[in-house]
């Protein structure tokens, strides 16, 4: 039987960190995150000999390996009776490339205002997970065989954020997941700093994985221990949180913004926060036709609810979608004749209040 | 890489019934006494490894509760298990209480105190037992042996005890092991000296042949374990230097010098299993082989695995499998390995000799013979499963269907007659007597057979002297 893999992501932003350790009533600073960290990943690694580990850190800008169980480092750390040698190799190294990143960070200044490179690293864990399904397939004769290629058994990703969502990153994001669902990898979340994100929550949902918004961080360990540990075979019978409510709003391809209400291209499902005559995607021009009539009867008929508190990033959330903003990327105001096609369509991404309700049980 | 994931029905089955059977060791750990055991989860090493034995539940449930300062309500933990799954979360909390690594007083779970400190700081490092073994400054005039080398070492030894076991009685003279291995096959067991000097292999023995390697040593180590409690060493040190072998980094050499008068006696008889590997008896280092290091990886040692022991142990023909079986009882096994070739030889009647190719037939005479000798229809099936060919892998189900049920069958076959001992009651003096007698006999639930025609039945061994009395009473009684 093989172990399980685990691949972790971690946000290593300075800023957010900062911000984190000064964060009342629950301060929680970098050191003593990766100290809690270390357990964690030392009690994966001591759960099962098989079991393997990588660690991807997101900086400012670039995101690197910082530990993998597959290639470790060529210098073995100094003799210790006292500490099981696996353990103190993921450890030394883990410390040595973390502070090596973060000093190359002060020495290249100025950048550590760009957002973290969370994707950047979400993307080298699945080329990581898909290497280990490639080995592994090869190893068992199944790919040359011409088979359909196994999955790896039990492997999954946890992403350790600080960071708000960056609304750019949204189609690499969605990407991702759906690599990972192809992959069979499950998606663990751990927002431990900072508002909700709704990537996230998505990420965790659509892979099966399980999404904690941190609020006590003196119980990191423990909150990781119980929801993360747990290899996916084992949480067929111990249950691990899942959310109540899923944020499943999207964000729009012309500005990147998250969205309630999205205008969807029937030809490519590009989603845009106001309807535009062509399609910046797929340029469409003649396809492409959204229903302004339906679109005219939706609208009089949202202006009479209350908008939706619960929305606090929606702030261009179009208020009138006839009026043409002059940043669409659309070229040509093309004169929209009557009888709009009827498979273009206006959609809700608003879920969240409606349907998004999954409990535990 | 293991083959856990196949398509194969019969295969996954028996992954099942693998993942829900314990560790050999903890059946034996559990009947330990309190006192021992904490005096062995002292040592940060043997409570990684004990760790490392238990199931993933048990795990789970362990490193939950490790980092919690006080006891928590039962109920607390039970919410986050499914309902259905109940059972084995029951089962669990039991076996981890019976090892002494989990009290549950008045409905709170808590940890061992000793056991929490111990796996804290093999987790998180610290501590000054030393429980992990001290490593030998490198030697420049004289390097450790290398990985490589340790493999080929351990690969030696192992199968020189197998084969030996294997070929005993066949005539042929293999490599004699050394009298301690010998001391010890004879006295779990595995092989006995009855039948003159030569040391015959038992049906114990045979079924021992098919384990896979990695349950071979366990039992092998579990033997050794019961004469250490005869030769009045100290199960506690014994036991503390497995977990510690385990723990140890293969091609690394280290010092005997912290080892107790106990440990430093078990080095002479871990070298001949091929356990560790030292340069001169005298040695004060050592090495431990893959043998040794992973001990503690609870995973059955698949044939595939060419990272662990098991690989290692059982040939490098193995680590692919090898074995062919066709609808016509035909195998095909691509090996040169004396030792495979000798337990297939146990239920295969072998035909041809290549320089890669060994060809057979299962028959039925060839069956027999392994069946009288102790080995069950399951073990054979078991054996070739996970011995099977790559090409093999494809099929499913992985053998061919008519062979699996045929050497069933055979083995139904020898289950024909049932004999069992007894008493037979006849000439009852009239239909009455009889009747009483019988029907006081099926109270007793002790009737084997009846014939009423002829006013005789057959009880069992435990009723008889019941029957006796019964009819002694009634004959004094005078009623007839």
């Amino acid at each position: 039987m093989a172990g399980s893999h685990l691949s972790v992501v971690i946000d290593l932003s300075p800023s957010q960190w900062h911000l984190s350790s000064l964060h009342q009533p629950y301060p929680l600073d970098i050191s003593a995150f990766i100290s809690q960290l270390l357990a964690f990943l030392n009690a994966h690694i001591a759960f099962k000999h098989e079991n393997t580990l990588a660690v991807f850190g997101a900086f400012p800008g670039k995101s690197t390996l910082l530990y993998s169980s597959a290639d470790p480092p060529a210098e073995t750390p100094s003799n210790d009776a006292n500490y099981f040698p696996p353990l103190k190799l993921v450890d030394s190294t883990m410390m040595h490339r973390i502070v090596q990143n973060l000093e190359t960070l002060t020495q290249n200044n100025g950048d550590d205002k760009a957002p973290s490179a969370l994707v950047g690293a979400l993307t080298k864990a699945l080329c990581y997970i898909n290497r280990l399904t490639l080995e592994f397939n090869a190893a068992t004769t199944n790919a040359t065989e011409g088979l359909e290629p196994l999955a790896l058994p039990d492997s999954r990703i946890l992403i350790l954020s600080v960071s708000p969502d960056q609304t750019a990153s949204y189609i690499p994001v969605m990407n991702s997941i759906f690599s990972a669902q192809k992959l069979k990898v499950t998606i663990d979340a751990c927002q431990i700093y900072g508002p909700d994100t709704v990537f996230l929550q998505q990420a965790a949902h659509l892979t099966g994985g399980s999404y904690i918004y941190l609020e006590r961080r003196d119980a990191l360990l423990q909150y990781l221990t119980m929801a993360f540990l747990p290899p996916p075979s084992v949480r067929q019978t111990i249950s691990v949180p899942t959310q109540d409510k899923i944020d499943f709003r999207a964000a729009c391809f012309c500005h990147k913004n998250i969205i309630d209400v999205g205008f969807v291209c029937s030809v490519c499902l590009s989603i845009f926060c106001q309807p535009v005559p062509v399609c910046s995607t797929c340029r469409q021009v003649l396809l492409t036709k959204f229903p302004f009539k339906t679109l005219q009867r939706l609208n009089a008929a949202r202006s009479s609810l209350p908008s939706s508190p619960s929305q606090p990033r929606n702030s261009s959330a179009p208020s009138s979608p006839q009026k043409t903003n002059g940043r669409t990327p659309s070229r040509t105001e093309a004169p929209l004749g009557p009888g709009g096609l009827p498979h273009s369509g206006s959609i809700s991404l608003n879920n969240s209040t409606t349907n998004g309700a999954i409990s535990s049980r | 890489m293991p083959s856990a994931a196949h398509v194969d029905d019969i295969d996954d089955k028996d992954l099942i019934q693998i993942s829900n059977k314990p560790h050999a060791l903890l059946p034996f750990l559990q009947l330990q006494s309190a006192t021992s055991l904490s005096r062995l989860y002292q040592s940060p090493s043997s409570c990684l490894s004990i760790f490392r034995l238990l199931d993933a539940l048990e795990r789970q449930l362990v490193m939950n509760l490790l980092w919690l300062e006080s006891a928590i309500a039962q109920t607390t933990l039970g919410v986050w298990v499914f309902q259905e799954k109940k059972k084995l979360y029951d089962d669990a909390l039991d076996m981890l209480s019976k090892l002494h690594i989990l009290h549950i007083h008045s409905a709170k779970l808590s940890l061992n105190g000793t056991f929490k400190t111990s796996l804290r700081h093999a987790i998180t490092g610290g501590g000054t037992t030393g429980s992990f073994g001290v490593p030998a400054e490198k030697d420049e005039k004289r390097p450790p042996m290398d990985v490589e080398g340790l493999d080929a070492y351990a690969l030696e030894r192992w199968e020189t005890i197998l084969h030996f076991m294997v070929s005993s009685g066949t005539g042929q003279n293999p490599t004699r092991p050394s009298q301690g291995v010998l001391y010890l096959l004879q006295r779990s067991g595995l092989m006995s000296n009855q039948h003159g000097s030569l040391p015959q292999i038992t049906s114990a023995g045979f079924q021992f042949l098919l384990h896979p390697p990695h349950a071979q040593l366990w039992d092998l180590l579990l033997q050794y374990l019961h004469m250490a409690e005869e030769r009045q060493m100290d199960l506690v040190e014994v036991l503390t230097f497995f977990f510690m072998l385990s723990t140890m980094e293969l091609g690394r050499e280290y010092l005997t010098e912290n080892l107790s008068q106990t440990q430093k006696a078990m080095l002479d008889d871990l070298r001949d299993y091929g356990l560790i590997w030292q340069r001169r008896p005298t040695s004060r280092r050592f090495s431990p082989t893959r043998l040794a290091t992973t001990l503690n990886s609870s995973s059955p040692s698949l044939p595939t695995g060419a990272s662990t022991g098991a690989g290692a142990a059982s040939g490098s023909q193995q680590q692919q499998g090898f074995i062919v079986l066709e609808t016509n009882y035909r195998v095909y096994a691509y090996t040169d390995n004396p030792l495979q070739t000798a337990v297939l030889n146990l239920f295969v009647s072998l035909k041809y000799r290549f320089p890669n190719l060994v060809v057979g037939s299962i028959t039925r005479d060839s069956v027999r013979r392994a069946l009288n000798n102790g080995i069950s229809a399951d073990q054979i099936i078991s054996y070739l499963i996970t011995h099977a060919h790559p090409q093999m892998r494809k099929f499913n189900p992985l053998l061919p269907v008519t062979v699996q049920d045929q050497i069933r069958l055979w083995e139904l076959e020898k289950d024909r007659l049932k004999s069992q001992e007894g008493y037979l009651y006849t000439s009852f003096a009239s239909q009455g007597d009889y009747e009483l007698v019988r029907d006081y006999a099926k109270q007793l639930d002790v009737v084997v057979w009846e014939n009423d025609a002829k006013r005789c039945f057959f009880g069992t061994l435990e009723g008889h002297a019941n029957i006796k009395s019964f009819v002694e009473r009634r004959g004094v009684g005078g009623d007839y």
